[in-house]
């Protein structure tokens, strides 16, 4: 058979690299900062663009998308070529998917600060971000696909598999979870309200871990550990297995996200059931490769890399038991909003993503510059001061949350709540907040490290841009293969198709009886769409973020409705998009805030959290009584919900800006009562008159009357 | 005892269907894994050390 000569592009493969590191860097060192700003809320340096609601998406979207998304296009990059004895497609493409790539990380980064966001977590850029996300994944697939098709090896490496799931099911989660009606450039809708919203939320949230934080990890585990460790992947038949139960089962497992809430029960249910089964496909993965190593433990004592390997997979499985385990309702209902999701989802992205990006930093950049790594010693000591890291990360955090679950939702033998004041709750876990601080902090320092020696590395060496191979050119196939998945195994598009199907499954059985049965959602008759000035109060809302540290979802149990009064229901939320429950409370549930407190609390509170509730750790958001309120939209907001299904009149949306004003004053007017002196066209007034009709609507029927009256007067 | 399945309200049906999806599904899938041929299994393995200058370690197998 003719030998055929041809290079592979490690260029890409280096800038991937770079960026991961330099992405790494500033999406940790921002964990860092809110880290500490949980501590001491002043770190905000008294700053709107720098405080914790609108820089803790940045943490996040940095550390996935920027830092964990470059190190798997890094990956795939260099092993797709190699398992497929192929150039990549195209190096323009390339370039067009790295280039795009980060130009969407920089726009996120300056618009989420700027509070920019669509608040569904992990998804919060807005809509013309998401469009270039769209685009440059395109990309990405086409170049993808492009080299599988020219490939020079007939089968696909199981590597290839992940990285076909990984690309098709992204696909899918992004478009479904970014269905928005634009208002302007910088603001759009969820088509999706309350519920459905939700369940889509958490549906993306979910798998957004598994097909991006996962299922490329999987494929390069497959790839960079056997050749790390010299010796091939343990088990093939586990890998086909695991691959297939991991991407079935995956997909249903969202709602677990969603528990004790007004989602409906069977969808609770099977969201449970899957989680629970999601440990065999997970830990048949990480046993798959771990055994790996059965034989060359020896090496795991001498190589940097394996090490970082080996604790990256017992991440996994510890990640993935711990998942299963916070499904259970029993834990869930003492663990969820706790520190402990907090922890959780560390182990992962520390443990299982960082680790195994380390290691493949360090295996190969050395190759690709044809030198050796600077100092093993430093990645040693990276080695061992990020492990320490993760644990003195992930202690205190579990540590937190047990005391503050706890503190929840115990009762005095009088039968009250033993600690009604929620911020008893919350500074009692503050030194607990103060070793997670640390521990990220040693964690960013093993990073730094690692900067330092890869850069001496890749200094001592001359990047191999094109670094030449040869392989057999692929015949046509003649043989009628006898297995299934073998035949399988050389044809991709329909290998993506049946991934296609597998992850599609269930969330058409979740979704569609959610969002088609009416009785899924029962509605209520005294639940109104949110007037003029609240709808802008809420949009302030979203724009500070305020869903990072508070929930507005009151679950079915006494300690709950004792602190915070009835339970939600379902039909409450027909007219919030986007829901805005949240997954963690730092603060308060607010759902039933309104009337809680008088105007002049909100106010207070805003100006100085500390005056309202002393040692608070909520920071002063004093530029909402400074900064005008920008009605110029508010027309086109309210047209926006009546075409997504809110029943304004032409009335309410063509007197939309007045109505706002006049309830602007009734509250200016209360406000004067109690000595306050402010504007009426300042934001604060907007957010108090939102936050006072969070949860009226089911309230006493006088109340809302009045409520209604105030808005007409 | 196991009461994670709670609050169904008749709609059984969509927990069963989905179980038997995947137990069908799971059942396919081991089924082709059956009836895979050992030396498929092993060239498949040896893919990732396709580079010629490498050597591999096979005292395991």
């Amino acid at each position: 058979m003719q030998l055929e000569q041809f290079n592979y592009d490690n260029k890409i493969v280096r800038d991937f690299g770079i960026a991961t590191i330099v992405w790494g860097i500033i999406g940790m060192s921002v964990g860092l900062l809110i880290a500490c700003q949980l501590i001491w809320p002043e770190m905000n340096f008294f700053n709107q663009y720098t405080t914790f609601g609108r820089i803790r998406p940045l943490h996040t979207n940095a550390v996935i998308f920027a830092f964990v998304g470059n190190a798997i296009f890094m990956g795939v990059y260099y092993s797709m070529q190699r398992v497929l004895k192929a150039r990549m497609f195209s190096d323009v493409l390339g370039k067009i998917h790295f280039w795009g790539w980060q130009l969407i990380i920089v726009a996120s980064a300056i618009t989420l600060p700027l509070g920019l966001t669509t608040s569904h977590e992990y998804a919060e850029m807005e809509w013309p971000i998401d469009v270039a996300i769209t685009i440059i994944w395109v990309v990405f697939g086409i170049n993808m696909f492009g080299t599988i098709i020219k490939r020079r090896e007939r089968h696909m490496y199981v590597a290839v598999w992940f990285y076909i799931a990984t690309f098709v099911t992204v696909a899918v989660l992004h478009i479904v979870n970014s269905i928005q009606l634009p208002v302007g450039i910088w603001k759009s809708f969820y088509v999706y309200a309350g519920v459905q919203d939700a369940l889509v939320q958490w549906w993306y949230g979910h798998n957004a871990v598994a097909f991006f934080l996962t299922t490329p990890f999987l494929g390069m585990m497959y790839y960079f550990l056997p050749k790390m460790a010299n010796r091939p992947v343990y088990s093939y038949k586990l890998s086909i297995l695991h691959f297939w139960s991991l991407i079935f089962i995956y997909i249903w497992a969202g709602p677990h996200h969603l528990l004790y809430t007004s989602l409906p029960g069977w969808v609770q249910s099977l969201g449970v059931v899957f989680s629970i089964m999601l440990i065999a496909p997970s830990w048949g993965g990480m046993i798959n490769g771990l055994l790996t190593l059965r034989g060359a433990w020896d090496k795991v004592r001498t190589e940097p890399t394996l090490k970082f390997m080996v604790v990256a997979l017992t991440s996994y499985g510890m990640a993935t038991f711990e998942g299963p385990m916070l499904s259970l309702k029993q834990v869930n209902a003492i663990a969820h909003f706790t520190d402990w999701i907090v922890a959780h989802v560390h182990i992962g992205a520390l443990g299982w993503n960082g680790f195994m990006t380390f290691a493949i930093l360090y295996w190969l950049l050395p190759r690709i510059y044809k030198t050796q790594l600077y100092s093993k010693k430093l990645a040693n000591i990276h080695f061992w001061i990020g492990t320490l890291g993760i644990l003195f990360y992930a202690i205190p955090m579990y540590w937190a949350a047990v005391v503050q679950g706890l503190m929840w939702k115990e009762f005095t033998p009088e039968g009250v709540l033993k600690y009604p004041n929620f911020l008893a709750t919350t500074l009692e876990i503050l030194p607990m907040h103060m070793m997670r601080a640390l521990g990220g902090a040693l964690y960013l320092t093993g990073v730094i490290i690692m900067t330092y020696n890869l850069v001496k590395t890749m200094k001592s060496g001359k990047l191999v841009a094109n670094e030449a191979a040869e392989a057999p050119s692929l015949a046509p196939s003649v043989v009628n293969e006898r297995s299934q998945h073998r035949r399988l195994e050389r044809k991709p598009i329909l290998f993506m198709v049946l991934a296609l199907i597998a992850i599609l499954i269930g969330g058409i059985v979740e979704m569609i009886p959610t969002f088609t049965i009416q009785s899924n959602i029962p509605t209520i008759s005294s639940v109104k769409p949110y007037t003029a000035l609240e709808l802008q109060g809420r949009d302030l809302y979203i724009r500070e973020g305020c869903v990072n540290c508070h929930t507005q979802t009151i679950r079915p149990f006494r300690s709950e409705t004792a602190r915070y009064g009835e339970y939600s229901k379902a039909g409450e939320f027909v007219y919030d998009m986007p829901f805005l429950w949240g997954s963690k409370r730092t603060g308060p549930d607010l759902h039933r805030i309104g009337g809680k407190y008088p105007n002049k609390w909100h106010f207070d509170h805003m100006l100085d959290p500390t005056i309202t509730s002393p040692g608070s750790i909520m920071p002063s958001y004093s530029w909402l009584i400074g900064q005008k309120l920008d009605n110029s939209t508010l027309v086109a907001k309210m047209n926006a919900m009546r075409i997504l299904g809110v029943p304004y009149s032409n009335e309410d949306v063509g007197g939309a800006v007045a109505s706002a004003e006049q309830q602007a004053e009734y509250i200016v007017k209360e406000l004067a009562t109690n000595q306050v002196t402010v504007k009426s066209d300042r934001e604060i007034i907007a957010l108090i008159a939102y936050l006072q009709r969070l949860g009226t609507d089911i309230k006493a029927g006088p109340k809302k009357e009045k409520s209604t009256q105030v808005v007409q007067d | 005892m196991f009461k994670q399945i709670t609050n169904l309200n008749g709609d059984e049906m969509y927990l069963i269907t989905s179980l038997w999806i995947f137990i069908v599904f799971f059942a396919l899938v081991g089924l082709m894994l059956f009836f895979m041929g050992k030396d498929h299994i092993s060239y498949m393995k040896q893919i990732p050390f396709g580079d010629p200058e490498e050597e591999i370690d096979r005292s395991t197998e």
